[in-house]
């Protein structure tokens, strides 16, 4: 998330815009209706506060993981997603009086053995990255011996894996779950997880806006306004002594009230407590790499010499192949293998079917560039290894690759770069590489310090590689002899 | 005094364009064939088709050795008794000197690694060259690139050796040290077909001189009938405009 110092600590100005960012989809909170303007429970909400400051309300609509960095860049005034106040988070951010008590609960399907949290035990758990489920999942992971937790952007992902089978349960807020599942009898939630968690709005530490919002909060408390609106949304009053009654003060910062610039995105504290993470996402964002690299390397070499070797049909079909997955972009294809593919009976694990895609789409480059490589041999060179007697294998290993592959290698390299950079895409099929790692630890810490620090980490794996290509560009510039 | 290569009734089309038209002719055994004629006159691609670089036409054929030239696993084969010097040298320029030499009697052969070494060292002696076995085409000079050349043809001990222009890219200072080398291999009784420009080479090399001109044979004979007695007047034309310069 780039932005401008400036725009960071500018004064609010009391007559704009409250820019606020959502989580949309994320019932009833925060979702679209059918003619896609935004309704819900929280939605209602800050309309009201902006009705009672007299000023307009702008939701633009951000992943739960990318709402702390967006409060503390300014890039929006205020963050509403069902968000749980947290000790660690508030050591980054401010949150106004809660208004919802929440826990989390355990959504399965109706017709699996599973029933409560224990039957999850060798089992895939899914959650929301960087959320309370999260959070209470990777906590309490040894007491229930889940196999492995999968971390997604949101319901509807985390969903589909559970419908396909991919997940055994999901664990999330029980409000969103009781109000998602209300009309899917395929399933059901089968557990309520007491974490005693509250919903509130974030806002940027020392953010005078703060103090209005809650002002808000308390009218709306008193009046009996907000338990209304828990009437239309959840169909009756709320208890007695729940937060959408009583009136709370703000609840306290922890560290320090103002973070400056340094504090805020490279966070000393932050670093140690998650670059542990972030190394471990780092070494499956090189094993993915360096094996797609391997494999498409291989597959790229095979297609190209069927596209300038076979007969006429297979040459049209790799022609075909390879025409098509240089127009897909990698993120669809992505989706289609992970999200489509298990309807016709193929359920790749996240690992695989990144490392699928890469080879796939990956393949497809790295074919045209031996292509182009293997043309580049002069006719002379074909002619002397047949007058040679030369098998047509060992014209290609001997002869021909040999001079074919250093003349592209410089298009090989940065087709390699390409690969390893695309690997941070597999963080949207829930593989915990190191661009996922990063997000959910900003996510847990509220502070956007570990995706700075993932950044870094790109930078010094990448730029040699980068530097490198450069130079034997130039050489080969230069005109000398290969 | 056997046939080596018989070609019979062979033409080469490219579409419609016809470059050897309805060819016969035998290759006697230790023979020296110079095959001269103005350029497009179908002499290269005529050598080009013996071992089947080019595809000729199916009317046609080809033996080599008794063996007929198609496609197929023969072709090997054939490739192993007739080896080949390409204008342009075509020597591998990723592999030094030495190896260029080594790889054939290695992978079409079978032959050992290091009797292919001992082979190879010997052949670039033959040629005057064995000091410049580490190194790579590019470090020498064209004639001695086609010396290696020739060493490499000669390395997979072929009944045959077609030669196609060996010296028609080379600086004229450099044309004589390559045709010296032809000249000795002459006296070997190896088998060879050149095609050349270079006439009082021919005259001096060949046993039989065949003028080619639009893809037929014009005429054929030996080096004192040609160049001397021709009974045709094309050659005797072609002859005077390469002769006066």
């Amino acid at each position: 998330m780039l932005l401008l110092p400036m725009d960071l600590y500018s004064k609010d100005n009391s007559n704009s815009n409250i820019v606020v960012g959502a989580n949309i989809g994320n019932v009833p909170w925060e979702f679209q209706d059918s003619d896609g303007s935004y309704i819900g429970f929280e939605v209602d909400l800050v309309s009201r506060v902006g009705e009672k400051l007299k000023r307009k309300i702008k939701i633009i609509n951000i992943p739960f993981n990318g709402l702390f960095a967006a409060v503390q860049s300014g890039r929006i005034d205020l963050a509403i997603s069902s968000i749980n106040i947290t000790d660690k988070r508030l050591e980054s951010v401010s949150f106004t009086q809660p208004y919802y008590d929440s826990d989390q609960s355990l959504t399965v399907l109706n017709n699996s053995k599973i029933k409560n949290l224990y039957d999850l035990k060798g089992k895939i758990v899914a959650v929301d990255t960087g959320s309370t489920g999260d959070i209470w999942a990777t906590e309490n992971n040894e007491k229930y011996e889940f196999a492995e937790i999968r971390r997604y952007e949101g319901l509807v992902p985390a969903m589909l894996d559970l419908v396909i089978g991919r997940v055994a349960g999901y664990i999330s807020d029980i409000p969103a779950l009781l109000y998602y599942t209300k009309d899917k009898p395929n399933l059901a939630v089968v557990e309520r997880i007491s974490t005693g968690g509250t919903y509130s709005m974030m806002l940027r530490k020392n953010n005078s806006l703060l103090f209005e919002v809650n002002d808000v909060l308390i009218e709306m408390k008193s009046s009996g306004e907000l338990n209304e609106l828990h009437k239309k949304w959840f169909g009756k009053f709320a208890a007695k002594n729940s937060s959408t009654i009583k009136i709370l003060d703000i609840p306290k910062s922890s560290g320090k009230l103002n973070l400056n610039l340094t504090e805020t995105f490279l966070n000393k504290r932050v670093f140690l407590e998650t670059y542990p993470m972030l190394i471990k996402g780092f070494y499956i964002t090189i094993q993915l790499g360096l094996l797609s690299i391997l494999l498409g390397l291989i597959w790229g070499l095979l297609l190209s010499l069927i596209r300038l070797y076979s007969n006429t049909l297979l040459r049209f079909v790799v022609k075909t192949y390879i025409n098509v997955f240089r127009s897909i972009p990698l993120l669809v294809f992505l989706i289609i293998v992970f999200y489509a593919f298990p309807f016709v009976g193929i359920r790749f694990s996240p690992f695989n079917a990144a490392l699928f895609s890469l080879v796939i789409v990956s393949g497809a480059y790295f074919a045209e560039i031996f292509r182009s490589g293997i043309e580049a041999i002069p006719k002379g060179q074909f002619e002397a290894a047949k007058a040679l007697g030369l098998s047509p294998y060992h014209t290609m290993v001997d002869i021909i690759l040999p001079q074919a592959i250093k003349i592209v290698i410089p298009p090989l390299t940065n087709n390699c770069i390409n690969v390893l950079k695309d690997t941070a895409l597999a963080s949207i099929v829930a593989l915990p590489d190191l661009l996922k790692q990063a997000t959910q630890a900003q996510a847990i810490a509220a502070n956007p310090t570990p995706l700075i620090v993932s950044a870094f980490i790109y930078l010094i794996f990448l730029l040699p590689m980068i530097l490198w290509v450069s130079r034997i560009e130039k050489k080969y510039r230069s005109g000398k002899q290969l | 005094m056997s046939v080596l290569i018989s070609l019979k009734n062979v033409s080469k089309h490219y579409g419609d364009f016809c470059a050897v038209k309805r060819i016969d002719l035998s290759i006697i055994e230790g023979e020296v064939l110079c095959i001269i004629g103005p350029s497009g006159s179908g002499k290269s691609t005529l050598i080009r088709c013996i071992n089947y670089l080019e595809e000729y036409d199916d009317k046609g054929i080809i033996t080599v050795n008794g063996i007929t030239v198609k496609k197929g696993n023969n072709l090997k084969n054939i490739r192993k008794e007739v080896a080949m010097v390409f204008q342009n040298f075509n020597l591998f320029p990723h592999l030094n000197i030495l190896k260029n030499v080594m790889l054939g009697p290695i992978r079409s052969l079978k032959v050992s690694q290091s009797s292919a070494k001992k082979l190879a060292y010997d052949l670039l002696g033959k040629v005057g060259i064995r000091d410049q076995a580490n190194k790579f085409p590019y470090q020498l000079s064209g004639g001695q690139q086609q010396r290696v050349a020739i060493a490499r043809a000669l390395a997979m001990k072929p009944k045959v050796i077609l030669f196609d222009e060996p010296t028609s890219s080379l600086d004229p200072e450099m044309v004589s040290e390559v045709l010296d080398v032809i000249k000795e291999l002459a006296g070997t009784g190896v088998t060879m077909v050149i095609v050349t420009h270079e006439m009082s080479f021919a005259r001096q090399v060949a046993d039989k001189i065949i003028f080619m001109d639009e893809g037929i044979i014009v005429e054929e004979g030996s080096p004192d009938q040609i160049f001397d007695d021709s009974k045709k007047e094309r050659t005797q034309i072609f002859l005077k405009s390469v002769l006066k310069a």
